[in-house]
């Protein structure tokens, strides 16, 4: 008999391993019927998309921070970078000579579709990630948060002066709208799927390892350089698909779409749901979608007892700041914890009682 | 010849409000490893209070000393409301923290004071150049270089030479020590959120007065430019702000005299990569550092 469980670690053993696997996967099921169900009111298209979009971008952050430890403020560079590159492979032809005529050669020929297109932003994303980086990786703590945040400023200050590929501060438009209900549900799964993996896999292990001590890895072995660059390189891929799926939601956007409010945003839902797992990815961004989607309305104004209220714009935000600084005040790991929904059997837990487990993640 | 001085002249007075920024910064940081995401937001704040101080008629030497207060007094109030709670929680903690801090806080700005620029109106001796041996040097990059080396020496003076300084570096350096001999951390904390806040009053004005107009998104620029300086010079120690802030404007004020046209544009990027390089070459940032050792 199968049934779930919450655990930091999985049981030994291949059976183990699917199980942890198929447990994020599981929860994106859940996430996904219940997104089907409001998706069925009209008015709610949109927060449902971009609920599967920010879900897949938390998803590829928490692949970086909850393995590495270290927290990117970079990683909307890569969401932006994904935009442009997904963006501009997917505009159609005809478009493409009515809107950026100043279009280099091998970039004016190409018309892509939704799939080889994201594949273009994330792989464009995940070389931004290998190139930065060999650098970046070096660094430790907040010098790597102010580094990343570098990161951010370098990429947003390029893709508003290279207006030949760009078109520079203006938006960008033409993208077609892709981003429907089945591709954004079906990249979640599969970037979950992606995440779980690693997160078993013996490079989610020795990125662990030097997370919890660098030196301790070091002498075991584990170079830290590379052990932080195979986790920042995926983490920037999924990134770069969730940006592609944002600029074919937008269809038009222009580079100060990509600024803090969106790292904000990616950061709460990911501290909300708790930063060590895939499985609180996926809660926090529920949960930071529906609060915000409330303060939404009552920032457009409601009735309540016949009292119009209404709150100046921006409040959303503050009421997320004032969440984060209470969340990280009496509950610093998030909802989840490092815990992550798995499917076991019966057996797996008696033989769990009979030895001690073999991976293990600490909280 | 000329050129160069003016130029030498321009990077001391945009350095030096990044090493005053920075200063502010690692001060905190010495002693509670925080990095405040909002300390942007207190020049907006001490800008904002020029502004409704002025409006209301203040003559403009009385209104400095009461930003500046005003200033000191909100940043010891967010230190005790939100910072002080999280003393000795990992360093990324207390970094979203402050992110968070900066979202309340700039929102609180946008509900008083409206999305729309504001303009601070000084008296025009702010707006003239004046012409020594040949170099015409506005009065504003003037006023800011000196008040700059007067601020450093008072915080180096205070620092060095007071009980309460003696206390600040004893209580980065050795927290557990310095609790046994009898120092309250709390009042530590609280002074140093006194100077930072300070700091952040005095260079919100000479930031605004330079800018002219002030939103509450106008915290950004400063913000990234005092953590650009700070990990420039390296983490944690006050020689290193004062290095990094200098050594931020020469790159910069560089940048923009040498770089071609078509290159101009890109001059925050390659800032930024000239950054990174260094932290590369230096982990410890130029000044060396105590919190963070070379590896």
């Amino acid at each position: 008999m199968i049934r779930l469980a919450l655990r930091r670690d999985h049981v030994p053993g291949v059976r183990g391993f699917a199980g942890a696997v198929a447990g994020p996967l599981l929860a994106v099921g859940i996430v996904t019927a219940l997104a089907a169900v409001v998706y069925a009111d009209e008015t709610m298209t949109e927060v449902v998309l971009l609920f599967g979009i920010n879900a897949i971008m938390v998803v590829g952050f928490q692949v970086f921070v909850g393995n590495t430890g270290l927290v990117s403020f970079g990683h909307v560079a890569f969401m932006a970078i994904g935009a442009y590159a997904a963006g501009i492979a997917s505009i159609p032809l005809i478009d493409k000579e009515l809107f950026l005529p100043d279009l280099p050669g091998f970039l004016a020929d190409v018309e892509l579709g939704v799939v080889p297109a994201l594949l273009v932003g994330g792989t464009a994303a995940a070389l931004l990630a290998l190139v930065t980086g060999v650098a970046l990786m070096r660094l430790n703590g907040a010098a790597a948060s102010i580094a990343t945040l570098g990161l951010l400023v370098i990429t947003v200050n390029v893709l508003s002066q290279a207006s030949s590929i760009t078109k520079g501060p203006r938006s960008l438009f033409g993208v077609p709208d892709h981003a429907n209900f089945f591709w954004v549900f079906t990249w979640l799964a599969v970037a979950v799927l992606i995440s779980a993996t690693f997160k078993w896999s013996r490079a989610g292990l020795r990125a662990r390892a030097n997370r919890d001590d660098s030196i301790a890895a070091e002498s075991a072995g584990i170079p830290s350089l590379a052990a932080r660059l195979l986790p920042f390189v995926l983490s920037a891929f999924l990134t770069g698909i969730g940006g592609g799926l944002y600029a074919m939601l937008l269809t038009a956007f222009s580079p100060a779409s990509f600024a803090i409010p969106l790292v904000v945003i990616v950061l709460t839902m990911a501290i909300v749901g708790g930063i060590n797992s895939i499985t609180g990815a996926l809660a926090g961004a529920a949960v930071v979608t529906v609060v915000n989607e409330l303060l939404r309305r009552v920032e457009n104004g409601v009735d309540v007892f016949g009292l119009h209220l209404k709150t100046a714009t921006g409040m959303s935000a503050a009421v997320l700041g004032i969440a984060l600084i209470l969340m990280l005040r009496w509950r610093p790991e998030g909802l989840l914890s490092a815990f992550e929904l798995q499917l076991e059997t019966r057996a797996d837990r008696s033989q769990q009682a009979a030895q001690s487990p073999v991976v293990e993640e600490a909280g | 010849m000329t050129d160069v001085v003016q130029h030498v002249v321009d990077a001391l007075s945009v350095g030096s409000t990044y090493a005053l920024l920075a200063l502010g910064l690692t001060l905190v940081f010495s002693v509670m490893r925080l990095i405040n995401f909002a300390y942007g937001m207190m020049l907006v704040w001490a800008g904002y209070a020029a502004i409704v101080l002025l409006d209301a008629g203040v003559p403009f030497l009385l209104m400095v000393p009461l930003c500046v207060a005003f200033a000191t007094v909100l940043s010891m109030v967010i230190g005790r409301l939100a910072f002080r709670p999280f003393i000795g929680a990992p360093a990324i903690t207390l970094l979203i923290t402050s992110f968070a801090v900066l979202l309340v806080i700039q929102y609180v700005a946008i509900v008083v004071f409206g999305e729309r620029p504001r303009i601070l109106r000084l008296p025009s001796v702010f707006a003239d150049v004046v012409e020594i041996a040949g170099i015409r040097v506005p009065v504003l990059e003037l006023i800011t270089i000196g008040t700059a080396a007067v601020m450093v020496a008072i915080f180096y003076a205070i620092l060095n030479r007071t009980a309460f300084g003696a206390q600040i570096r004893a209580a980065a350096e050795q927290p557990d020590v310095t609790r046994l001999m009898g120092v309250k951390p709390d009042r530590v904390l609280m002074v140093v959120f006194a100077i930072s806040g300070a700091i952040a009053g005095v260079v919100g004005l000479l930031w605004f007065a330079k800018v002219g107009a002030i939103t509450p998104r106008s915290d950004l620029d400063p913000t990234i430019s005092a953590f650009i300086a700070l990990v420039l010079g390296g983490l944690g120690s006050t020689r290193g702000a004062l290095i990094g802030g200098l050594a931020l404007g020469a790159l910069e004020v560089g940048m923009a005299a040498t770089l071609p046209d078509g290159a101009l544009g890109y001059q925050p990027a390659i800032v930024f990569a000239a950054v990174i390089a260094i932290l590369i070459l230096r982990p410890g940032g130029l000044g060396g550092s105590v919190a963070e050792p070379a590896r």
